[in-house]
């Protein structure tokens, strides 16, 4: 079945209406003061190398059922090519594909530096970037290995910002839950996909150690 | 590998794909102070008319080896202060834009190597605009012609920032005690007299060239804009790296009596082979220059231990640079975790499959400084190495190597969460190196940073035309 959707005004009036107080203050709150979040300061913190996450969340440009159904066909006519790839990537713990909403996401933990990362793909498996970047909105150029340095940044951008380290910290006034902080608020306004903390059963521990703990190849 | 034209070798500044092999080095770090006497100057120094005003030097071949060569490379403030349209330095490398102190995390740049600890003279980026090179045949030389830079527009186009000299010591050695400068690139299609016999693949011009095809297969730095600004360039990473010579000799002498009294000598070296050596050397000796080449893959004489495990002395130096990892797949000749191997692990199996020879970069360092004297260990001089990166991509190879490789250790398991232990970021109290022997190990602890960064600007090397571009802006 095909779901109708209300148009893009619609939706945008509703979303910003709905509090239009609340709206309004965070906008005058973003005039007055911008938070900037340098992505590298933020994401990673010395030491804080190995299983890193990546929650790329890739708006589709046909968000319908049958849009859907294409992005599904798109990685499943590839994922033979996309799981050797993630092998001779070598740095990655886990990865997979999700559609969420309108979205399709890849999930994945990996080693080191993104940008490394995501260079290796390009290496290893552009070309199925290249074509799911089609069914995505506003893509970078493609093929991303001619434009390497604009498909990094696109991907960038649609990664989920990870807040590190001590997320109760953010919310200091405990006694208030309606006392937000500005800064807080004015990050999720800047980002609205967010990952808040992550768990790991091997804390410090690369991809290719576990492979030689466990016997298998690295 | 993909067989491209060979690049206009007029368009490219020298020492990019071939080094000068001249022993002395000036390198003038200058504002801007008049953007229109530095066009005009760049105009000059890009015209062929060697009178007056020295000229960069091409890749050019020439008859006649000049005296002096010089290189021009620009910061982002710089190309911005000679009036470079915002539009088109948007177009440059985020890592290029942010600078090199913006990096500092990513290079292992913290502790005593943090920006903000780095010299006065790299404490504000935005008025670091040049860095002029100048390497000349002798000091008198490149006296003259660093003069001559300086009086550009009658001394009115630069203010001198710093001048940082280096000269090469004997048998090309750096201040470890290193012979250096051995192992570099071997480009498709570029004739180097000085290329050493060498079983890696030739590298693509595009690992240092903007516009060519890259040593990753398919694809491509993007060129800055427009393309006669971007197109022929090539980045540098210009490090100041003070060395701690003193701890570098304690560290080996600690280690070579660890082994000793651990009864373990005879384990990594046979019993008197150090009487072989030319010239013999006591055991204690020995082992601190094995333990020394162990952590850097080569004995002090340049002599990889991948050829030579037991013995420093050349016996040819034609193969100083013909030799490999594939049959020392646990590091028991080389350990994975030796500088040269982290940096460059040649055809070694490592975890990132497909980057080997991927990250090829040129290194142009010379000494500064004093040589140490160990009668005088604390005689309180600056020394180290004025470090010359170049490559096409920054991120991509010289911040990748810094990163994941140089300190973390992510190429190999047996190594990763430990950083290099000659150029690393280290602390005591989580350093860590580890030699194989046999089907055992020594851990050598314990140890600190022996090189810190003291400054440094990641650097623009145009082309020729681009040079010529820039120089005739009218912003």
């Amino acid at each position: 079945m095909v779901t109708t959707q209300p148009s893009k005004w619609v939706q945008f009036l509703q979303s910003k209406l709905t509090q239009p107080g609340e709206w309004l203050l965070v906008q005058y709150w973003k005039h007055r003061a911008p938070v900037t979040t340098p992505t590298w300061v933020w994401k990673t913190a010395p030491g804080d190398n190995l299983q890193q996450c990546m929650n790329l969340v890739m708006p589709l440009a046909d968000k319908t059922d049958v849009g859907r159904a294409r992005a599904a066909k798109a990685v499943a006519a590839n994922v033979d090519e996309i799981f050797t790839g993630l092998n001779n990537v070598g740095t990655v713990h886990f990865a997979r594909f999700d559609l969420i909403g309108g979205n399709l996401c890849m999930f994945s933990v990996y080693d080191g530096d993104l940008e490394n990362y995501l260079r290796d793909f390009i290496s290893v498996f552009g070309s199925v970037f290249d074509a799911l970047m089609e069914l995505v909105e506003a893509p970078p150029p493609t093929p991303c290995g001619l434009h390497p340095e604009a498909f990094i940044d696109w991907i960038i951008a649609h990664d989920a910002f990870q807040i590190t380290g001590d997320v109760p910290s953010l919310f200091p006034d405990e006694g208030n839950i309606a006392n937000l902080p500005r800064d807080v608020v004015l990050l999720l306004e800047q980002h609205p996909n967010v990952q808040l903390g992550r768990y790991s059963g091997y804390p410090g521990k690369s991809a290719a150690q576990i492979r030689l703990a466990t016997g298998i190849d690295w | 590998m993909t067989v491209e034209p060979v690049p206009d070798l007029a368009d490219i500044q020298g020492n990019i794909l071939r080094g000068y092999k001249k022993d002395h080095v000036r390198h003038l770090v200058l504002t801007i102070t008049d953007p229109q006497a530095a066009r005009r100057w760049l105009l000059d120094a890009t015209s062929g008319e060697t009178a007056g005003t020295p000229q960069v030097t091409t890749e050019k071949s020439y008859s006649e080896k000049p005296p002096t060569c010089l290189n021009v490379g620009l910061t982002h403030a710089g190309l911005e202060t000679l009036g470079v349209a915002a539009k088109h330095l948007r177009t440059f490398p985020h890592e290029f834009v942010d600078g090199m102190a913006s990096r500092a995390l990513k290079l292992g740049d913290t502790g005593p190597s943090d920006p903000r600890h780095w010299k006065a003279e790299w404490q504000d980026p935005s008025k670091v605009h040049v860095v002029v090179s100048v390497h000349a045949d002798s000091p008198g030389q490149r006296e003259k012609a660093g003069k001559e830079v300086l009086d550009a527009g009658d001394g009115a186009a630069f203010d001198k920032t710093a001048q940082l000299d280096g000269d090469a010591f004997p048998g090309g050695q750096v201040h470890f005690g290193y012979r250096d400068n051995i192992a570099q690139p071997h480009f498709a299609g570029i004739r180097d007299p000085i290329d050493r016999p060498d079983r890696q693949p030739l590298v693509e011009v595009g690992a240092v060239l903007l516009g060519h095809q890259t040593p990753v297969e398919d694809v491509r730095w993007e060129v800055p804009q427009p393309k006669r600004l971007g197109f022929n360039g090539s980045f540098n990473a210009f490090r100041v790296l003070e060395q701690q010579v003193g701890e570098f000799e304690d560290f080996l002498s600690q280690s070579a009596a660890l082994i000793k009294d651990n009864g373990m000598a005879n384990m990594v070296l046979p019993p008197d082979v150090e009487k072989t050596w030319d010239p013999p050397t006591s055991r204690f000796e020995a082992m601190r220059e094995l333990v020394a080449a162990k952590i850097l893959g080569r004995w002090r004489t340049g002599v990889p231990l991948a050829l030579s495990p037991y013995s420093p002395t050349p016996v040819c130096l034609g193969k100083l640079n013909d030799f490999d990892y594939a049959n020392d797949t646990d590091g028991l000749c080389c350990p994975v975790g030796s500088h040269i191997r982290r940096c460059n692990p040649r055809s070694s199996r490592i975890v990132q499959r497909n980057t080997n020879h991927s990250r090829r970069i040129v290194r142009r360092g010379m000494p500064y400084g004093p040589p140490h004297d160990p009668d005088h260990p604390d005689d309180g001089k600056e020394r180290g190495l004025l470090g010359v990166f170049i490559c096409a991509s920054l991120i991509a190879q010289f911040e990748a190597i810094q990163y994941d490789w140089m300190n973390l250790g992510l190429q190999d398991p047996r190594i990763t969460g430990t950083n290099d232990a000659v150029v690393g970021n280290n602390e005591p109290e989580f350093s860590s190196f580890t030699m194989p022997v046999g089907s055992s190990s020594i851990e050598l602890r314990g140890f600190s940073r022996f090189v810190h960064t003291v400054g440094g600007a990641y650097l623009f090397l145009p082309s020729i035309r681009a040079l010529k571009y820039l120089g005739s802006l009218h912003p």
